[in-house]
């Protein structure tokens, strides 16, 4: 029994002073967890690859989280942008012969321009509307793909002749491109997040937050709600499609309508909804809940069912996606927020307790 | 030319006017997006044939045009079960909240997908092929149309007659418009939400699933799982272009983008790849040109 008080005691210290670690020092001490991950041996080499693509993964995810947990326009076919980063460096490579470092910004760039385009119309929408008018996209474009087969390169994709965009670290062995493009990747969602985290906390994300919030309100106090909209919707769009482009050329090695939607996949539009999943598993609205997320789905797809326990994929689609189902319902403010939130109200029980206990011992009768 | 591509429009616009109807029907009366929906229109088809299958071994050659009509009713009821027991014990927990019954709905699409190729296999869930609903051709004005598609046309004119009735005549369809118009009071006049709600999402998901049939009956290729998303993209577009929640207002809808998509295949040759992407800029141009929606409505949620 004492042993039991003893670990009860010592977690609740634990999660009581885990609260005291600076939040800052807490992401820098995962962050260097994460950049030793590759000599620590956990991992195969070749399996590195899973966390470039995790990494990749997650960046989008975070846009998605700005637009949608701060802003609250929310959309369902975020892969539209994850697609025209990569067909944009994709097209400079094939028809102009540009190198990568200038074709990924320019088609991040693009990326913020066209969400600028499509934001104009679509944004007239709200809410659930929204919604469907951005999932319809992704399909849109790919019809678009199909017809012009002579630009776009059809099922295939382009550059067509193979083998393809030339990869970030194209000089180094393919066992140190591997390690390269985890780190790159790694750099690139650290340093994508941190900005989005401080946009989300500057006094543009408390615009957004506002509109989020109540929009007549916002409207009411002189902000013009579009115009912020329209620059959250350009933002996600940016970092999306530098996620995007940054694929093309590390993991894949072109751009193919894959990108947007495959018919033959398991999950038709992975790139639209693993972002969502992954934001509902972390906590909407955090910025490094999707993070979180994105690691929880991809490492649980990847390793515990694959090893645990061995079914076939579509079985492990479905059973995921239930429990998704099932804690939205019952746990809905998210997983890694609803940790956070209990270990702030660990304090106060324990204060209670020993408050009772005080007063316990004051009232006790004196013999 | 002209005729061929006004009374297939017609045909093809009626067909998709049924396939939003259950979308628009559960928008209007409960206020959910309710993205099942294209769920329901592939389970659907896929149940339709199976039965189809199933059934033409029993019933007698002589007899055969009871088997696509007792297949269909079947299949109506199937999905209305289960698009009834999905809204009970999912959607209802969270009603009010979005954001929460968007992404609950586009996961049980995908649980539903796989679940299909699960039981089906690989090569099915990708694509399975339907039988036309009756075989052979029919002659209108020396313009020849498939017998299975203007059956259907026609039946989804029925189905839209039937619902606005059901809505407009009944003491149930009674009570939907006051659920519609204000949730708390009439609760107070004693109408159960939950007893009603859950009759909406089934009449819903039974015309979904009547919308699969026919939509994919129609198409050369069949049904294949991933098809919800087309069902969404194609149901969303009718719902905008003739106003959110009216029953009308979706069968307008239905014909005009009908009309567009037969014209565009007739003018521009080999855009059949474009199928998915007409519905997309009709509404595009149409949010340039007149912001508030096709009729004047004003295309947003309150």
């Amino acid at each position: 029994m004492t042993v039991i008080k003893y670990i009860r005691r010592v977690s609740a210290d634990l999660a009581t002073h885990i609260y005291d670690v600076p939040p800052r020092m807490l992401a820098s001490l995962i962050l260097i967890l994460m950049a030793a991950t590759p000599f620590i041996g956990i991992l195969e080499l070749r399996r590195l690859d899973i966390l470039t693509h995790i990494n990749l993964v997650a960046i989008l995810a975070v846009s998605w989280d700005l637009l949608v947990g701060r802003t609250g326009q929310i959309s369902l076919g975020h892969a539209l942008f994850y697609g025209i980063g990569a067909y944009t460096t994709a097209i400079l490579y094939q028809y102009f012969a540009w190198p990568v470092w200038i074709t990924v910004p320019i088609s991040a760039i693009a990326g913020f321009c066209i969400a600028i385009l499509i934001g104009i119309p679509c944004l007239r929408f709200k809410g659930p509307y929204l919604a469907l008018i951005t999932m319809a996209f992704p399909l849109a474009i790919v019809g678009f793909l199909y017809y012009y087969r002579d630009i776009f390169g059809g099922e295939t994709g382009i550059p067509r002749p193979l083998p393809g965009l030339p990869r970030i670290f194209d000089k180094l062995l393919p066992s140190q491109r591997i390690i390269a493009n985890y780190y790159f990747s790694l750099a690139l969602l650290t340093i994508s997040s941190v900005i989005i985290y401080k946009i989300a906390t500057s006094k543009t994300g408390i615009v957004f937050v506002s509109i989020l919030d109540d929009e007549l309100g916002s409207k009411a106090c002189g902000i013009n709600t579009s115009k912020y909209k329209l620059l959250s919707f350009a933002i996600s769009g940016l970092f999306g499609s530098l996620a995007g482009a940054v694929m093309a050329h590390t993991i894949q090695t072109n751009a193919n309508p894959r990108y947007f939607f495959e018919k033959t996949a398991l999950i038709p539009t992975e790139y639209s909804i693993v972002p969502i999943i992954a934001a509902i598993l972390g906590g909407l609205g955090t910025i490094y809940g999707p993070i979180i997320g994105v690691y929880i789905y991809y490492l649980l797809n990847n390793y515990i069912f694959e090893y645990l326990i061995p079914v076939d994929k579509p079985i492990k689609i479905a059973i995921f996606v239930s429990i998704i189902i099932i804690l939205i319902i019952k746990w809905p403010r998210g997983i890694a927020r609803t940790i956070v939130e209990k270990l702030e109200d660990l304090e106060e029980p324990r204060e209670v307790e020993e408050i009772l206990k005080e007063r316990m011992r004051k009232n006790k009768p004196e013999v | 030319m002209l005729e061929v591509i006004i009374i297939e429009g017609l045909i093809i616009g009626l067909i998709l006017a049924l396939v939003a109807l259950g979308f628009t029907l559960v928008y209007g009366i409960s206020g959910i997006i309710n993205l099942a929906h294209g769920a329901y229109f592939v389970i659907g088809a896929y149940i339709y044939e199976i039965i189809r299958q199933y059934l033409s071994n029993i019933i007698p050659l002589e007899y055969y045009y009871l088997t696509p009509i007792s297949s269909i009713l079947i299949t109506c009821a199937i999905t209305s079960f289960i698009g009834s027991l999905f809204y009970r014990i999912t959607c209802h927990h969270i009603l009010g909240d979005e954001v929460a019954i968007l992404i609950v709905s586009i996961c049980s699409c995908i649980v539903f997908q796989q679940l299909i190729y699960i039981s089906l296999g690989k090569l099915n869930a990708f694509s399975f092929r339907i039988e036309p609903i009756f075989p052979g051709k029919i002659k209108l004005i020396n313009i020849e149309l498939f017998a299975g598609q203007t059956i259907a046309a026609l039946v989804s004119f029925a189905a839209f007659a039937v619902l606005s009735i059901l809505i407009l005549k009944t003491k149930t369809g009674k009570a939907m418009r006051a659920l519609s118009q204000d949730v708390e009071a009439a609760m107070l006049m004693g109408i159960s939400v939950e007893r009603l709600y859950t009759i909406t999402a089934a009449i819903s998901s039974g015309l979904a699933s009547l919308g699969g049939i026919f939509y994919t009956a129609s198409i050369t290729f069949g049904v294949g799982s991933y098809m919800w998303l087309t069902a969404l993209a194609l149901s969303f577009t009718v719902v905008i272009l003739g106003g959110l929640g009216s029953i009308k207002g979706s069968l307008l809808g239905g014909l005009i983008l009908g009309l567009t998509q037969i014209a565009t295949m007739k003018i521009i040759p080999g855009s059949g790849v474009l199928q998915d992407s007409i519905p997309f800029i009709v509404i595009i141009v149409i949010l340039l040109v007149r912001p508030k929606g096709l009729f004047g409505k004003r295309v947003e949620i309150e």
